[in-house]
């Protein structure tokens, strides 16, 4: 039936500080926002990427049934949301099947179920953040194009079948931190140029326009979050090819972040 | 004609009796190393594999065993910092680290004492020097495979206490570490060693040439079909080590950043930069105790005497 919805959402674990910035918590209510309509539309399950949880041998698959723990982020341990308590659902049954349909596609897929597995900030932050959906989770390999991420996106969808999915990337615009210590009070963009990338490439979002051909000169520009390949994996799901509605977009940590709402 | 410089290789049996860096060593860490030992604190079983990079750190606890240091200190680039330079503080580490990338091969049961004074002092010195730095005094963050891996293969006792810094980087765009600091933290190593009076053998936990398979073959140890990524790779790393094998270590200087251009070389995370600005470049060449790939990437144990 294809993913009804499509986001893009940070994975920065400032979105759940007690003490937020401005921009941390705009970001964090637009996450929330987004989980809303997820229940509204009666989402069943959620394919997510995280551009955190990044591999390199193939396209691994969490295929763990209930994932439970602590998160201690190894940069952010000093502050209160370095801490992150987790209490996931994995579809098993998607997450296997999005794994076969992997192979199939002629692609490497690894299928991951250990105890003790660390799972990446960026998901603790916004599964938190969107709510209790059963996850069907998938690594960000270094090294795939963005044509194999969107394959890895479809190869997730036609394995959900009938049932109601959405798709969501856990990732950033630009990546550049402020690389010292700060209040929230002091956050800021941490180069202009790369608010002015940012804001270019989400106005081509909400226009519709096809971002693909700025994605290089986005990563060179504003060192754009793992090459903004997140794009390509939602484009790849089939659920965000149209206008999209930039619910926030501000800084954390000098990094660019947004919540971008796709209509499936 | 161009005047080569040979130095005594570094691997002199003399015994430094007082304190300071005693030796140092390119201590690469990848998880299939310590995988095919089959060491007991890891879960995973494995047939062998990868026995000539295991038979060089055979030799390096062989040298280490001689050099009695009181402390192994290691730089890792995969505990990834992206606010600063930090220091683990923790008096006795100890938990599983599941392996994001391997955690079929590497599910490690570590258990371990910081030197918590040259921790502590190390954190002093880098903040003096102008970096910032952090203290890492919680328990709850997982030891890192790099930082883990180098150590154990150095010294699978773990009857030596370590300290561990981090790698200050960005994950999400895969930048280098900006050498220069490097340089700053590698000196701060080096004075905090001397303020505390301690014996110390430094660790740089990188691998070299780092282009590698993005599959893996159904037995991970498979040697058949383990070789470098392709000839440019290889030819990279034995210029590399051409230089290291001749000294003396200033050359390495420029070396090693030409390196990293050549071969995306995981010493773009500053590990060896910090190592050898610790020692002082010292004008001594190093000893390739051995080389091998894996997964195509390449890995050199090399040892530095000063």
């Amino acid at each position: 039936m294809g993913a009804v919805a499509a986001a893009l959402v940070p994975g920065m674990p400032h979105l759940l500080a007690a003490d937020p910035a401005p921009s941390w918590r705009e970001l964090a209510a637009a996450t929330r926002t987004v989980g809303d309509r997820l229940r509204e539309r009666g989402v069943e399950a959620v394919l997510l990427l995280s551009t955190q949880w990044f591999t390199v041998l193939g396209h691994q698959v969490q295929c763990d049934p209930h994932l439970t723990g602590t998160r201690t982020d190894e940069n952010w341990y000093a502050y209160d949301y370095g801490h992150l308590r987790y209490d996931l659902a994995v579809d098993a049954e998607l997450a296997h099947a999005w794994a076969d349909r992997i192979d199939a596609a002629g692609l490497q897929a690894r299928r991951t179920r250990y105890t003790g597995f660390p799972v990446d900030t960026g998901t603790v932050t916004a599964a938190a953040l969107l709510g209790p959906f059963p996850l069907a989770m998938v690594s960000c390999n270094l090294y795939a194009d963005p044509d194999v991420l969107a394959t890895v996106a479809a190869a997730g969808v036609a394995a959900a079948g009938d049932r109601r999915v959405a798709v969501v990337a856990v990732s950033g615009l630009s990546s550049g931190l402020i690389p010292r210590w700060i209040t929230p009070a002091e956050d800021r963009i941490a180069e202009p140029e790369h608010d002015r990338w940012n804001r270019k490439v989400l106005d081509a979002l909400a226009a519709g326009d096809d971002v693909a051909p700025l994605r290089a000169e986005f990563t060179r520009a504003a060192q754009a979050d793992s090459q903004f390949r997140a794009h390509a994996f939602l484009t790849g799901s089939g659920a965000a090819g149209g206008k999209a509605e930039v619910l926030a977009y501000g800084p954390v940590w000098g990094t660019g972040a947004a919540v971008v709402w796709w209509e499936g | 004609m161009a005047r080569v410089f040979h130095a005594t290789a570094g691997s002199s049996r003399t015994v430094r009796k007082r304190g300071g860096i005693v030796a140092g060593y390119l201590a690469p860490h990848p998880p299939h190393l310590v995988y095919a030992e089959n060491p007991p604190q890891n879960e995973p079983r494995s047939t062998g594999g990868w026995e000539v990079l295991r038979w060089g750190y055979e030799e390096l606890r062989r040298r280490l065993a001689v050099h009695k240091p009181d402390v192994l200190v290691v730089h890792a680039p995969h505990w990834i910092t992206m606010v600063g330079h930090h220091v683990n503080c923790v008096p006795n580490p100890r938990g599983i680290s599941v392996e994001p990338i391997f955690p079929h091969l590497f599910r490690y049961h570590y258990d371990f004492a910081t030197d918590v004074d040259l921790a502590e002092a190390i954190v002093a010195e880098a903040a003096d020097a102008g970096l910032v730095t952090s203290a890492m005094r919680d328990p709850g963050v997982r030891v890192d495979y790099a930082t883990i891996g180098a150590l154990h293969l150095a010294n699978p006792a773990w009857d030596i206490p370590v300290v561990s810094l981090s790698a200050n980087n960005n994950p999400y765009f895969y930048s280098d570490a900006a050498l220069d600091e490097m340089e700053t933290l590698g000196a701060a190593t080096a004075r905090a060693i001397e303020r505390t009076g301690r014996r110390a053998v430094l660790l740089a936990s990188n691998s070299l040439s780092h282009l590698h398979w993005d599959r893996e073959p159904d037995l991970p140890e498979d040697m058949g079909v383990e070789r470098p990524f392709d000839h440019h790779q290889y030819a990279g790393d034995m210029e590399l080590l051409q230089v290291v094998r001749e000294g003396p270590t200033e050359r390495l200087r420029a070396a090693v950043p030409k390196h990293i251009a050549a071969t995306q070389a995981e010493t773009k995370a500053g590990s060896l930069t910090w190592l050898l600005a610790a020692m002082g470049w010292p004008a001594i060449a190093g000893d390739v105790l051995a080389y091998g790939t894996v997964i195509a990437t390449g890995n050199a144990v090399v040892e530095w005497v000063p």
